[in-house]
Parts: structure tokens; sequence; C-alpha cells
């Protein structure tokens, strides 16, 4: 059972860092609490990684068949991977991480399936992509929608707070059911544990990582998109939410991260503004090269160094 | 209760709402008893302009207190804020012209376009009413900004024209010149206040799509 160490931290720390997608902005705008907020994403993450979780861990195992052994050795590389990269300050993707470190011990194994990446980079291709067309569609209908209504200036208020919160609870759902397979989804094609129980495992550590350790980061993102006012925070919610929601059906585990900012480059691009810089945008490219070749070489080198000694 | 923001179907805000409308209510009053009180020359009116602007205080003070209890988003609240303070601006600044109007005669020259002026920014303040309740329907504010940029231009106008006669005539007394010009200068700014407030309620509504 210690093999599902690396698996246990990597969910704590995505909980920790990914749960400022969701109600960072809420929170630092003061709309929700941090208690209320890490409380409703924990319940949610869990509830998502329970119902929806399962769908997405055959993709993260059937890039190639791996060992127990090499299961942990692939989560813990992916863990310093995403640790290193924070550190470096570029944006990167635990989704994208486990998938480089699977196809590394498939390259040690021999049984890494390169046609089953084909799917997997399309959907990362049209993560942020995603993120944008939902974010400028949804922008125009529903800001259409409240100017022609002609809805009260307390109502609208009322309809904001409420959308915030129920797009951020739909948020946490998305995120515990696209991304408990990075978390556990190694685990299940390595034969050490059911989906189901996978999902339990994964969606507790997320959640921890959630209650334990998330206000620092949730403060930082909040804080950074906090120019968007709140109409545009509740569309890139949503967005993001629809965008996990989309390739949760899929089967294929997204960054949340990428999503987020694809809705808003797409809320910036519909307000007529902008809001994400190119420098921005470069270093979430190199995040998007970065995460999966470094979590695949690491895991590669660990796997090799295992065999050497061990 | 962890969601009673969500349940309570917006009663907070639309309590605060009620009070800033009873504010501008409040500077309707006291911009039209100015404005009959200037003509007139009744100071007894004039004193009453005084005890509105302290009960606008309590109104004020009552709005603040509403907002950070909780109604409406925190990201509105800093431009809900200052449009009050704003409005509160306009009563300190009808209270000292008040003042001064109680401290001095008008001289001929100058008559007529002071009632002129104290008129129009009793019209400006309903027309602010106005635009405020709008703002609350969620309804378009574009035709009530534009009348109420345009009651300010006329009063501007107006200004020029009521320094002009100032200029031209003999002072005696030092206070007294102080007053009158404190008089003018606070008669025609009333209008400047008023637009920075409407430009408030603009933001406001902006913000909220």
């Amino acid at each position: 059972m210690w093999k599902l160490s690396s698996g246990v931290f990597m969910g704590w720390s995505l909980g920790a860092n990914d749960s400022a997608n969701i109600f960072g902005t809420a929170v630092a705008t003061g709309v929700v609490k941090y208690g209320v907020a890490i409380a409703l994403t924990a319940v949610f993450v869990m509830l998502g990684a329970n119902l929806e979780g399962p769908k997405c861990m055959a993709t993260v195992g059937g890039v190639s068949r791996l060992t127990q052994m090499a299961a942990f050795w692939c989560t813990l590389a992916t863990a310093i991977t995403i640790a290193l990269l924070t550190y470096l300050a570029i944006p990167a993707s635990t989704s994208q991480g486990i998938i480089g470190a699977v196809i590394g011990a498939g390259i040690i194994s021999g049984t890494a399936d390169f046609s089953k990446l084909y799917k997997i980079v399309v959907c990362w291709l049209f993560t942020p992509v995603a993120g944008y067309v939902f974010s400028l569609f949804l922008y125009r209908l529903l800001g259409h929608l409240m100017k022609t209504a002609k809805i009260g200036i307390a109502r609208k208020n009322l309809f904001l707070a409420t959308g915030l919160l129920i797009s951020g609870c739909y948020g946490a759902y998305t995120l515990g059911g696209n991304n408990v397979a990075n978390v556990t989804g190694v685990y299940v094609s390595s034969g050490m544990l059911s989906a189901r129980l996978a999902a339990l495992i994964g969606g507790l550590s997320i959640a921890a990582g959630v209650l334990t350790y998330s206000r620092k980061v949730m403060m930082t993102v909040g804080k950074g998109i906090v120019p968007l006012d709140p109409f545009s925070a509740f569309i890139t919610m949503l967005s993001e939410a629809l965008t996990l929601h989309v390739f949760t059906q899929l089967g294929v585990p997204v960054s949340s991260s990428q999503a987020i900012v694809g809705a808003v480059v797409g809320v910036g691009y519909a307000g007529d503004s902008r809001t994400v810089s190119k420098k921005m945008l470069v270093k979430v490219g190199l995040g998007w090269l970065a995460t999966p070749l470094l979590a695949g070489i690491l895991t590669y080198l660990l796997l090799k160094l295992t065999v050497v000694f061990l | 209760m962890l969601f009673s923001k969500y349940f309570s179907r917006g009663k907070k805000e639309e309590k605060v709402l009620e009070k800033i409308r009873s504010h501008i209510e409040l500077l309707c009053k006291a911009c039209e008893l100015f404005s009959t009180a200037l003509q007139s020359e009744d100071t007894g009116s004039m004193r009453a302009i005084i005890d509105l602007e302290r009960e606008a205080d309590g109104v004020k003070r009552k709005i603040i207190s509403g907002i950070y209890e909780g109604a409406f988003l925190p990201y509105l609240r800093p431009d809900l804020c200052r449009f009050v303070e704003t409005v509160d601006d306009i009563f300190d600044m009808l209270e000292d012209t008040a003042f001064n109007a109680m401290s001095i005669y008008l001289p001929h020259s100058i008559r007529e376009e002071s009632f002129r002026v104290a008129f129009l920014n009793s019209r400006m303040c309903e027309m602010l009413l106005i635009t405020f309740d709008a703002m609350v329907e969620g309804e378009d504010l574009r035709e009530r900004v534009l009348a109420i940029r345009i009651y300010e231009k006329k009063i501007d106008d107006m200004k020029f024209g009521i320094l002009c006669d100032l200029r031209e005539l003999a002072i005696d007394s030092y206070w007294y010149g102080k007053a009158l010009s404190d008089f003018v200068t606070g008669l025609t700014s009333i209008s400047d206040i008023i637009e920075d407030a409407c430009d408030h309620l603009q933001i406001i509504h902006l913000s909220m799509r």
C-alpha cells in the first residue's frame, strides 16, 4: 500500500493548487468566504470523483501497461515535475504530467501505445479553445439576455452571487470528475485498485489538499483575476467547468488551468479588452510542452535507476 | 446562517436601495427649499436646510453600514459608497451655500441669475432621483445622464455671466465680499457634484452590465 503514497501526495498537491481555479475569484473578491469555499470544493470534488472519475481512468492507464512499481514512480515523477514547474512559476498540468510519465514508463517496458496519444493530445489542444468558445458564447448570450430582460440591480446582484456559487460547485464537481484519474488512474491499470476505490482515494486526497493547504494559492490566483467584474468571473468559472465536463465525457483528463486561461481570453475578447498578456500565453505554452516532457524523462530515469539498483 | 445571502432574495440590497432613495429625496427637498428660501429671503427655511443636512448624515451612515453588513457583491460596494459620499458632498455644499446666503443680501445684478441657478439645481436633483430609479430597475440611463449634463452645461454658462456681473460690483466690506464670493462659488458648484454623482450611477450600472 505504500506505493499509493505518491498518488495521495499528488492528489493533495492537486487539491491545494487547482482549487484556486474554482473559487479563487469568488474568495478574493469576498463573494464567498474561504471556509465556505473550501468546504463546498471538498464536497463537490468528492462527488465528482466518485460519480464521474472512473470515466477518465481507462485513458490514463491505457497509454501503456504499468507494473505497481512503475505506477508509483509515475505519480512521484509527476508530483516532482509539478512542484519544480510551480517553483519556476510556469503553469503546469497534472493531466499532461501523468500522461508524459506513463509514456516514459511505457518506453522502458516497451508497452507505450502512441496511437492513443493522438486523441489525448487533440483534447489538450482543444482545452483552452473550448474554454474560449464557451466563454465567448455564454458572455454574448447571457449578456444580451441580461441587457434585454431589464432586471433590477438587486436581482442582478442576487443572480451573480448565486451564479458564482453554483458555477464554483459545478467547477469543483468537474475538477474531481476529470482530474481524479491523474491521481489514482495509474493504480487501476496496474491492478492495485478497482476504479471505484481509486476514485474514492483520489477524491479524498484532493479534498484533503483543498481543506488543508489551498488558502495561499487561492488568494494569489484570485487576486490576479480580480480585475474581472462579477459577470465575467461567473462566465469564466462556468466555461471552465463546462470544458472539464465535456472532456470528462470523452474520457480524457485535461488541465483546469488551461481551460480557465482560454475562458479568460474569451471573456476579454467578448468584452473588447485584453485580459491576458502575451507573456502569460508564452508561459502557458512553455508549461504545455515542458510538463509531459519533463515528467516522461524523469519517470524514464527513475525506472532505469530502479532497474539498475534493485 | 451560512447561505443567508442567497436565501434572503436580496432583502438586504432592497433595504439599502430604499435608504439611498430616501437620501436623494431629502436632497431634492433641501434643494427645492433652498430655491424658494432664496427667492423669499426666508432665513427660517435656510436654517431648515442645515437640519436636513444633519438628517441626511444619519441616513448616509445607515446606508454605509448596511452595505458593509453584506448587502451587494463586494465588487460593487466601493462604487455604491462613493455615490452615497458624493450625494453627501452635495448636502455639505448646499449647507455652506445656505449659511452664506443667510449672511448676505443678493445684489440686484445677480439676483435673477442666482434664482435660476438654484431652480436648475433643484431640477438636477430630481433628474438624479429619476436616474437612480432607472438604474435600480435596470433601464437604460443614457438619456437621463444626457439631461443632467445639459443642465450642468447651462449652469456653467450662467456662472460666467454671474462672475462678470460680480466683478462690476463695489464691495465695501471684506467679509461681505468673501461671503458673496463663497455663495456664488457654492451655488454654481452644486451642479458639478450632482454630475459627479450621476457619473457614479453610470459606473454602477455598467459594472452590473
